[in-house]
């Protein structure tokens, strides 16, 4: 019942900012200095040609207008087409090849750096002032601090190169796809999806191992600190058990939290990540369009990224509030 | 008097730190009779807590037991020690040292044998974790380790990352057992906790203090211990609520027969409960014996201070007499050679700049006092001039 | 506002922390070379030398290399002795040369230690004034919102939440789009070093290799859009961090002294509040200036900048040549980068450990 009630003021909160959102980058467009239509109306275009193109773009209308046929086209779904080529969907350039090549890399990377990290972290904990503490320290701080674009064309340089095999210029096949052949006994595509994803994967996941490493290291620590796991040593509970099933447990409570807020960094750091290895996704697209100035292309691109971004956090909310019910009553 | 269930001998526990080697617990010995209350009073930082926690074995870096024993009785553990290696230092007789045990044998006695009660239930539990499970863990560590006594480490098999990963998302997966979650919801119901089976579904914040102290001590009977110690279990309560957790103890006590060592700082929780004390100043014990040794014929004159600065014990209306100065530092380097209370000491003799050794006193048979005062009668003209120590 | 209290804890755990002093001498080192650039580059960054006009061209020198066609620099006459006579000759030695490129030089034939050093500039303007401007932005809108509470608060926070709906690198990059068109994308700071060095004001004893000095860039070119974005893209961390603070502390018994006694709000705001409150912003802003310099790098490595005299700029030219085996020009700039994070991370955690005794925690107590 309480969490019933939790549930709905946190989804209704995220409507609220998903509106905020669309609203702000509505605004964008128009302190955008620059004139749309003298952007993409041809040079010799007379004044006809010039309103038609307006009134196409829907630019002719006051800008309250505007903005109530936006969000309501939003609410159904509605992104326009893209202000470069006039007849292509924005919603369909976007989904979903481009959509799902960024999501599997933000997964393959985030499961890659969970992995490495929180065992990384609980040895660094428990051994510490060993050297396996002193090298896992190390490599956090210095993975908190290497910026991702130059770990990419540093990986390829010492590892692609030598190999042989750059996974750049042509993209690699997508999971499902991959699923699918080895399905139908064909496993060598999932090797290929492996062999594109590996680096690009590794760059943008480093900077989550090293945080996550220095964020487990640090709160168990504090968290063995405490009074209730001298209370579980005490009822004679293995040691293991206090680790993982006690002190492990309430560590990564808080860690969940900090890491669904920066998710965003994960989001910017594929954007960077996708340009280095040319992976063919929603960042090189966003990239691509800055540069043709296509306006809905950009916002279309920018509100997805902020409705998944505002989803996956409201769903970490919750499962906090799940696991710690504290958190519900504020 | 018959066989001590505990025979602390020479126990000391120190804490290498930053600032220097503190020495919290200096040479400590004693003896607990089976099923009667041992008392250790002293005020906060006269090292009471960590000879409580050196009893248990649960003192942490930067601290180390770094020298004494700690005997237990345990006759079949003695037998099968000695079956194993015949000239072991660990076992004598029937008592083993516990100190001398390996790890797993140790953390064996732990949480079966031994429990333990801490001062703040609140940060004693832990708060993600429902107070039934929690306390059904220890009921689980009991089960586990009577199955099969042997193989210690058949309890924590199978715990490690995976367990945990799988655990947190197939929550049936447990370590803990149907059987003792129901264990758990009847101690609580033993230690006078209304309507058990919902309490234990609830997490600790949503426990009153006094409440959360009597899931503790439900905690500690789960193992159905030979030796429970209780760290200072009434402080953090309101006096209202520390006779109710008082009573409770001396009931459960009495009805299981347990040893309990109990560590205070309030001479009145002492009256009531025990039945012998010793008193602590400094990291050693300056004074011990049976409770009315210390409270009709104390030899120490820090025990005297004490029973003068505490209120209502009997004689009512009389002022109280607080001890004067500070509780002495512990780092090893500022500990004087001479007995550590002779600057707060009214009759300190120019005598007590040799630290004392543990005199017999008069009384009990095993009352002993750190004072030359428990040998000698007090001689006004040989003591310090007053403000002697103020220099220094 | 910093008490002695707060001062020996940060002396005292400099003292005991190698890790302090490290970050202490790197963010000095960057600070120095940031500001004394024409003083201390080998070459003038911006020098194209690629074609054969004056001189052969410097392209892709690999780091330590001397220059080709000039491996010595001439020739000097020393006195040697004849082993077997006994007497003396002259002989002529020929002098090799130092390598005059230490870093080697891109496809450009611009030096990379000239352009790392003063790519320190950038990094180091855009990372200390995006800070303070995202300070300024966000301290007192968090300030007033914790302060005032109740349904001010509520607005304020909703509308600081719709920020951090976006990722911070995809607003930024959306807000260069919208601002690199206007006439302030960039700004030409002048060099008042090279300028003093050029003039007459200052006598050119004074300035240490004042001819060399004068040579260099009149200007550098400063990203005024780049420091508003990251400003903007960041504000909000420090909005939430001194609401927080601000709520706690406006509950605490000395502020409603104070308000009892007839303290304005304004009053106890900057007498009471600010200060308390002040610990985990420092913190705080420490930590956002090796974010804003990562960002910055990652804005100018998309070509987003608007001058191309930067770290992540430098490392995009050098992209096309890491196949080919001209490693050099991308890795230099990238070892700046880290070097300037892990110093400002390593003051950071200095500051965090001296300053909230809540986290240190490292020292277990009886």
């Amino acid at each position: 019942m309480q969490y019933g009630r939790f549930l709905l003021r946190r989804v209704f909160h995220s409507l609220f900012v998903i509106w905020g959102a669309a609203t702000v980058v509505f605004l964008l467009r128009f302190i955008t200095p620059g004139d749309p239509v003298t952007a993409l109306a041809p040079p010799d275009a007379g004044d006809e040609v010039r309103a038609a193109l307006e009134r196409r773009l829907g630019l002719d209308d006051p800008i309250h207008v505007q903005y109530f046929e936006y969000i309501t086209d939003l609410m159904v779904g509605d992104f326009g087409n893209s202000m470069e080529v006039l007849d292509r969907s924005v919603l369909d350039w976007i989904f979903w090849t481009r959509f799902l090549r960024s999501l599997e890399l933000a997964i393959s990377a985030t499961i890659l750096a969970i992995v490495i990290a929180i065992p990384l972290g609980v040895v660094s904990a428990r051994r510490r002032h060993t050297p396996a503490d002193y090298s896992a320290t190390l490599f956090s701080l210095g993975g908190i601090s290497t910026p991702n674009f130059w770990l990419g064309l540093m990986l390829i340089l010492l590892i692609a190169v030598p190999v042989g095999f750059i996974p750049t210029g042509t993209p690699g096949p997508l999971l499902h796809e991959a699923v699918g052949d080895l399905f139908a006994g064909d496993p060598g595509t999932l090797g290929d999806w492996l062999r594109f994803m590996f680096l690009p994967a590794l760059t943008l996941g480093t900077y989550f191992t090293a945080l996550i490493t220095r964020l487990t290291r640090s709160g168990m620590l504090e968290e063995i600190g405490k009074a209730y796991v001298k209370a579980c040593r005490a009822k004679g509970l293995p040691e293991t058990l206090t680790m993982y099933r006690h002190v492990l447990r309430n560590t990564l409570i808080p860690i969940v939290t900090i890491l669904g807020l920066q998710l965003g960094t994960l989001i910017g750091g594929a954007i960077i990540t996708e340009t280095v290895f040319e992976w063919n996704g929603l960042g090189q697209l966003l990239i691509e369009r800055i540069n043709a100035r296509d306006w809905t292309m950009i916002q279309g691109i920018v509100i997805i990224i902020a409705i998944g971004f505002v989803t996956i956090n409201t769903v970490v909310d919750l499962l906090y509030a799940y696991l710690d019910p504290r958190v519900m009553e504020e | 008097m018959g066989e001590p269930i505990l025979r602390v001998e020479d126990l000391t526990t120190r804490f290498f730190t930053e600032e220097g080697q503190i020495n919290a617990v200096e040479g400590v010995s004693f003896d607990v009779e089976p099923g009667e209350v041992f008392g250790i009073v002293g005020e906060s930082g006269s090292g009471k807590s960590v000879t409580a926690l050196s009893l248990v074995d649960l003192v942490e870096s930067p601290g180390r037991i770094t020298n004494g024993s700690v005997w237990f009785r345990e006759p079949a553990l003695a037998a099968r020690i000695r079956e194993d290696d015949p000239d072991t230092a660990a076992a004598d007789g029937e008592m083993v040292d516990l100190r001398r045990l390996d790890d797993n044998e140790r953390r064996a006695l732990r949480g079966t044998e031994f429990a333990m009660i801490f001062q703040d239930p609140m940060s004693s539990f832990n708060p993600s974790i429902t107070v039934g499970t929690q306390i059904a863990e220890a009921v689980e560590v009991q089960r586990r380790a009577t199955a099969n006594p042997r193989a210690v480490r058949s309890r924590t098999q199978g715990f490690g990352l995976l367990k945990f990963l799988t655990t947190s998302m197939v929550p049936t997966v447990d370590y803990v057992s149907e059987e003792s979650r129901d264990r758990a919801v009847e101690l609580l119901d033993t230690v006078g906790i209304p309507d058990p089976a919902s309490r234990a579904t609830e997490y600790p914040h949503q426990f009153s203090g006094g409440m959360l102290q009597r899931a503790m001590i439900a905690q500690a009977l789960a193992t159905e211990p030979s030796v429970l110690v209780a760290d200072e279990p009434t402080t953090a309560l309101d006096v209202t609520i520390q006779a109710q957790i008082l009573n409770t103890l001396g009931d459960l006590q009495a009805e299981y027969g347990m040893t309990t060592v109990l560590i205070t700082h309030n001479l009145g929780v002492i009256a009531r409960m025990c039945d012998r004390v010793g008193v602590m100043y400094a990291g050693e014990f300056v004074e011990r014996g049976s409770l009315e040794d210390l409270f009709e014929r104390p030899s120490h004159p820090y025990t005297e201070g004490l029973l003068g600065s505490s209120p209502a014990l009997d004689n009512g209306d009389r002022r109280l007499q607080p001890i004067a100065g500070n509780v002495p530092s512990l780092l090893d380097e500022e500990m004087p050679d001479r007995c550590y209370f002779a600057d707060r000491c009214p009759k300190a003799m120019s005598e007590c700049l040799d630290k004392p050794p543990e005199f017999d006193a008069d009384g009990s048979e095993g009352h002993r006092a750190r004072c030359y005062l428990a040998r000698d009668a007090y001689d006004p003209g040989d003591a310090l001039p007053e403000g002697y120590f103020d220099e220094s | 506002m910093i008490s002695d209290r707060v001062k020996s804890s940060l002396k005292r755990e400099f003292y005991q922390s190698r890790a302090a002093q490290v970050g202490v001498v790197l963010i000095a080192i960057i600070l120095f070379t940031a500001v004394f650039a024409p003083m201390l580059t080998p070459h003038d960054p911006t020098t194209q030398r690629v074609g054969t006009g004056n001189g052969s061209a410097l392209t892709d020198l690999p780091p330590l290399s001397p220059i080709p066609g000039h491996e010595f620099v001439g020739t000097r006459d020393q006195t040697m002795v004849n082993q077997t006579t006994g007497e003396f000759v002259n002989v002529q030695q020929e002098v090799p040369a130092n390598a005059s490129h230490p870093l080697g030089t891109n496809e450009r034939g611009q030096d990379i230690l000239s352009r790392i050093i003063y790519g320190a500039r950038v990094s180091m303007l855009v990372g200390l004034l995006g800070t303070a401007l995202a300070t300024l932005l966000g301290v007192p809108y968090g300030l007033v919102a914790g302060y005032f509470g109740g349904r001010l608060d509520d607005t304020l926070m909703r509308a600081a939440d719709v920020m951090l709906a976006f990722p911070s690198l995809v607003l930024a990059i959306a807000l260069i789009g919208v601002f690199r068109d206007t006439s302030f994308h960039t700004a030409e700071l002048p060099d008042p070093f090279v300028a003093a060095a050029q003039g007459d004001l200052v006598p050119n004893i004074l300035i240490p290799r004042a001819e060399h000095v004068a040579s260099m860039p009149e200007t550098t070119t400063f990203p005024v859009t780049v420091t508003l974005v990251v400003a903007l893209v960041n504000w909000v961390w420090f909005a939430r961090i001194t609401r927080g603070e601000a709520l706690s502390i406006r509950a605490e018994e000395y502020v409603t002294a104070a308000r009892s006694l007839g303290a304005s709000d304004v009053t106890i705001l900057r007498q009471h509040i600010l200060p308390n409150a002040i610990t985990p912003i420092i913190v705080l802003a420490t930590i956002q200036v090796a974010f804003i310099i990562l960002l910055e790098a990652s804005l100018s490595f998309l070509g987003f900048s608007g001058t191309n005299l930067t770290w992540g700029a430098d490392i995009q030219q050098g992209r096309d040549g890491l196949s080919s085996g001209k490693w050099w020009v991308s890795t230099m700039p990238g070892l700046a980068i880290i070097a300037a994070v892990v110093g400002v991370n390593l003051l950071g955690d200095w500051l965090r450990d001296a300053l909230d005794p809540g986290i240190q925690g490292e020292s277990g107590g009886i």
